[in-house]
């Protein structure tokens, strides 16, 4: 896949500089799809204290990706990243069923930010090959995300240890980006 | 007022004596096989770093550069400037805007760019030991680090 292929799909889009952010619960599997899109190796990743970007440059455009570490202490820094954000990427880990309302309380206040307003929102539902996983329509209710109408969003299964959803994933940032 | 630039020195000087390059790495945009790793000494200052790369970098379609480093001190306008010289001409300019660093974190930064094509590519003979990456970081104005690495192809 590579970042500078999903870049050329949306040269098309009429801002210049595209910034995605991935946010959600630390462990949830942030930095494991961001390495992913890079097609980089995953076996030591590990908690972000911090955040990590990649950014990527072609014939004159640029894609920022932006991995925010989701530690509970480092959480009320999120808000410094929000400016001029174009999707709002949300990682859940699907298995993580005791911490499924503090996820959800987390995505509907960044959903309420201003600065997020309007901002289309993909929730990956990540790490699918765990036995306890909610499946991604189980967890898109749990979460309710059916009664968000002030946005587009996406909901995307996805296994980002082995890979897979990921790209799907991005098929849908990449539409939801050139509809602006 | 006099105390208001105190102030501001001292918190250039706890952000300066807080902030740490821990690693850099090159890597092949393609698939992130890595080409140099380096992590010594980059905290001094003034040092310059020896980066040894096969040549076969120069076939790659898009080469990576990647900044880890940590910092103490919370920082509000986080930036940098990363220039490529050739025999100290620039090649590449490259600025990026973080703005905000929490205090306590270690963090990454990663470039990929498309290489030339191979056409307009110098030979590795040519470009041998005349390569320089600078990246200079700032807090708005205020030089935090500047990191130099020259690459020798091999």
């Amino acid at each position: 896949m590579g970042l500078l292929s999903i870049l050329r799909k949306l040269r098309a889009a009429p801002e210049k500089d595209l910034r995605l952010l991935l946010l959600g619960l630390d462990n949830a599997g942030k930095t494991t799809i961001l390495k992913i899109l890079a097609s980089e190796d995953i076996t030591q990743i590990t908690p972000t204290a911090g955040f990590n970007i990649k950014s990527v440059i072609s014939d004159g455009f640029k894609l920022n990706v932006w991995d925010i570490g989701g530690q509970r202490k480092i959480r009320p820094y999120w808000k410094n990243y929000f400016e001029n954000t174009d999707v709002l990427i949300y990682v859940v880990d699907s298995s993580d069923r005791k911490r499924l309302e503090e996820t959800g309380l987390e995505l509907y206040e960044l959903l309420a930010d201003d600065k997020l307003e309007n901002v289309p929102l993909l929730v990956y539902a990540n790490k699918q090959d765990l036995p306890e996983a909610l499946t991604a329509s189980d967890l898109a209710q749990a979460l309710g995300l059916p009664t968000i109408k002030d946005r587009a969003w996406q909901i995307q299964a996805c296994t980002a240890s082995q890979g897979s959803g990921v790209r799907e994933g991005m098929e849908w940032v990449c539409k939801s980006i050139k509809k602006k | 007022m006099i105390h208001v630039n105190t102030e501001n020195t001292n918190k250039a000087e706890e952000i300066l004596k807080g902030f740490q390059v821990n690693w850099i790495c090159l890597r092949d945009a393609d698939g992130g096989k890595v080409y140099w790793q380096g992590s010594d000494d980059l905290s001094l200052p003034d040092i310059e770093h020896e980066a040894r790369v096969p040549k076969a970098i120069l076939k790659c379609r898009a080469v990576s550069r990647e900044f880890n480093f940590s910092s103490k001190e919370c920082i509000e306008k986080f930036r940098l400037e990363q220039k490529v010289l050739f025999k100290g001409r620039v090649l590449e300019e490259w600025y990026f805007d973080f703005g905000f660093v929490m205090p306590e974190s270690t963090n990454t930064w990663q470039s990929i760019m498309e290489a030339a094509p191979e056409s307009q590519m110098m030979p590795a003979s040519v470009l041998n030991g005349n390569v320089v990456i600078e990246t200079r970081f700032y807090d708005d104005d205020l030089l935090i680090s500047t990191s130099r690495v020259r690459l020798f192809y091999v």
